[in-house]
């Protein structure tokens, strides 16, 4: 029998295959079974209610789709009334990514969200002007915010960074002394598209953040890095599209991953990693992650 | 119903005019598909093109439905060429559908009849305003006739586009309900020329998207009661909801 159960600092979860924040929402339950999935992290959520930026706001770039949504959510209130009740009738784990502009927004929503897996803390985002990235290159902010958000919740907390610091292996540090349970690494790479018939960028807001099996082997190496400096369970993500895309974070340090664009190529993606993360384990004779973690090293 | 993906086999690629008309073998398309329905229709087997191309119904027939490609763009092209017996990605019906009205005008711009000739099967009667950049650039103007539509084309080579042809037509307008389909600049025209029959007119929008089921937020369109997502509240709009600044 292969276990392909993960224990990330006490989250339990029944397989490593989590679906990333703001790539999906509710109407992707009619295609994805969520009752198969280890866990799912619902879009950044704000104290207040955003419209996000103005369009055009996404575009295809080789291998891969850059984006600049700009956080476009309904607020705290409306996940906790409307959403989260109904993504409590699957029967998987939920998580909720938070998004501040202050550490004190990062508090109050902190301590507003009960009844969850785990908070993800958005110090990445590269879409929009106070906050995200912004806050998330600094290790010392990384180490405020973290600290203040575990202060106010018993809740886990993830803090999922933003692969444009400096020192990305001292922001993770960072938030693992605050108190993390966990890191998620990466959220896209900052880029640029220019549309050559205006000379201007495609994106209204300019840059965007990249994603997709593009930016992989650059945050594997990011992952790889991050899971042989820090104690606490590393989530993967950055362009895992296969079950050997996954295979190759284990390997790297990863505990756990996350799928993001790669359900706008194969909405089926996390459920066929998952089966044939399965049918490879079997094949080579593996019976849990652990022997596969960190394999590299 | 709640849209489906699967992998489905491209039966049939020819020209349509200066298009590619691919037909996709589905029995079930028949059962699902309204008006107002898109799809989104990806590459099989690839990461590159990386995303799955909103596409909308052309024709739906009992085992196998229909889309219109004009080449765009690299994927586009690849889509163009996509041979008999090769897959497709196809997720949908996706979007939100509406009853169209026994009779009423549309408005096509270019490849914009597409999803209105799918619209004019549902309806009994009604009149195509109808332009292109070039005389072989028309298509299905003796179908939408047998489907018993007063057809008026233009061509910008014939000096006119079909914005021209709609203010020189404006009588036959009144008092119908309106459906575009065209270039954003088209839109932003007819909205003015229409005057105030556009409170009778509705919009099929076209935006980037990413995933075509609300999850990506990509497709916003500005509206007069903020952003909304064409893949979830469209593609079609009133027009006088729509905000052109």
């Amino acid at each position: 029998m292969i276990d392909l159960s993960v224990n990330l600092s006490g989250i339990k979860l029944k397989n490593p295959v989590i679906l990333a924040s703001g790539v999906w929402d509710l109407p992707y339950r009619e295609i994805i079974d969520f009752d198969r999935l280890g866990g799912v992290i619902y879009k950044g959520v704000s104290l207040k209610p955003k419209e996000g930026n103005p369009p055009p706001r996404l575009t295809e770039t080789p291998c891969g789709v850059i984006n600049s949504i700009g956080l476009e959510n309904e607020g705290v209130m409306n996940f906790i009334e409307e959403i989260l009740p109904t993504l409590k009738e699957s029967n998987t784990a939920i998580f909720s990514n938070i998004f501040g502009e202050s550490i004190e927004e990062f508090s109050k929503l902190s301590s507003l969200i009960r009844d969850v897996s785990g908070i993800e803390v958005n110090v990445s985002c590269p879409n929009v002007d106070k906050g995200g990235l912004l806050f998330g290159k600094d290790p010392n902010i990384v180490y405020s915010i973290t600290k203040s958000v575990c202060n106010e919740t018993d809740l886990p907390v993830i803090v999922k960074l933003t692969p444009s610091s400096a020192n990305i292996v001292e922001v993770a540090q960072a938030a693992s002394d605050a108190g993390a349970s966990a890191i998620s690494a990466v959220n896209t790479f900052q880029g640029l598209v220019i549309d050559i018939e205006t000379g201007k960028p495609l994106l209204k807001r300019g840059v965007g953040g990249v994603s997709g099996p593009a930016i992989k082997p650059l945050a594997l190496y990011n992952v790889y890095q991050i899971a042989k400096s820090v104690d606490i369970p590393v989530i993967g993500s950055g362009g895992i599209t296969t079950y050997q895309d996954a295979l190759e974070y284990f390997f790297a340090g990863s505990s756990a991953i996350q799928i993001g664009s790669a359900i706008f190529n194969n909405p089926l993606a996390p459920i066929q990693i998952i089966d044939n993360l399965k049918k490879w384990m079997e094949r080579k004779g593996y019976k849990n992650l652990k022997e596969l973690k960190g394999k590299y090293e | 119903m709640p849209p489906t993906y699967r992998i489905l086999p491209v039966i049939e690629n020819r020209s349509l005019g200066p298009y590619t008309y691919l037909r996709i073998e589905d029995p079930e398309m028949l059962l699902v598909a309204r008006c107002g329905h898109f799809l989104m229709v990806g590459f099989s087997s690839s990461i590159d093109p990386f995303l799955p191309r909103p596409l909308s119904l052309f024709e739906v027939e009992e085992n196998s439905f229909s889309i219109l490609v004009k080449v765009r763009g690299r994927g586009s092209d690849l889509l163009s060429k996509t041979r008999e017996g090769e897959n497709l990605k196809i997720l949908g019906p996706l979007g939100t559908p509406f009853n169209p009205p026994e009779s009423g005008v549309l408005i096509a711009g270019g490849i914009g009849i597409a999803p209105l000739y799918y619209q004019s099967g549902w309806m009994k009667s009604g009149k195509l305003f109808y332009g292109t950049k070039k005389k072989e650039e028309l298509i299905l103007t003796r179908e939408m006739e047998e489907r018993d539509f007063t057809v008026k084309t233009i061509t910008q080579e014939n000096g006119g586009t079909v914005c021209d042809l709609v203010r020189m037509n404006k009588n036959d307008i009144e008092g119908e309900k309106i459906f575009i389909c065209g270039p954003w600049d088209m839109i932003r025209a007819l909205k003015e020329i229409l005057g105030e029959f556009a409170r009778n007119a509705f919009v099929y929008l076209e935006r980037r998207m990413g995933c075509g089921l609300g999850g990506c937020k990509s497709c916003a369109v500005k509206t007069n009661s903020g952003y909304k997502l064409v893949c979830q509240e469209g593609p079609l709009f009133p027009l006088s909801e729509v905000r052109f600044d």
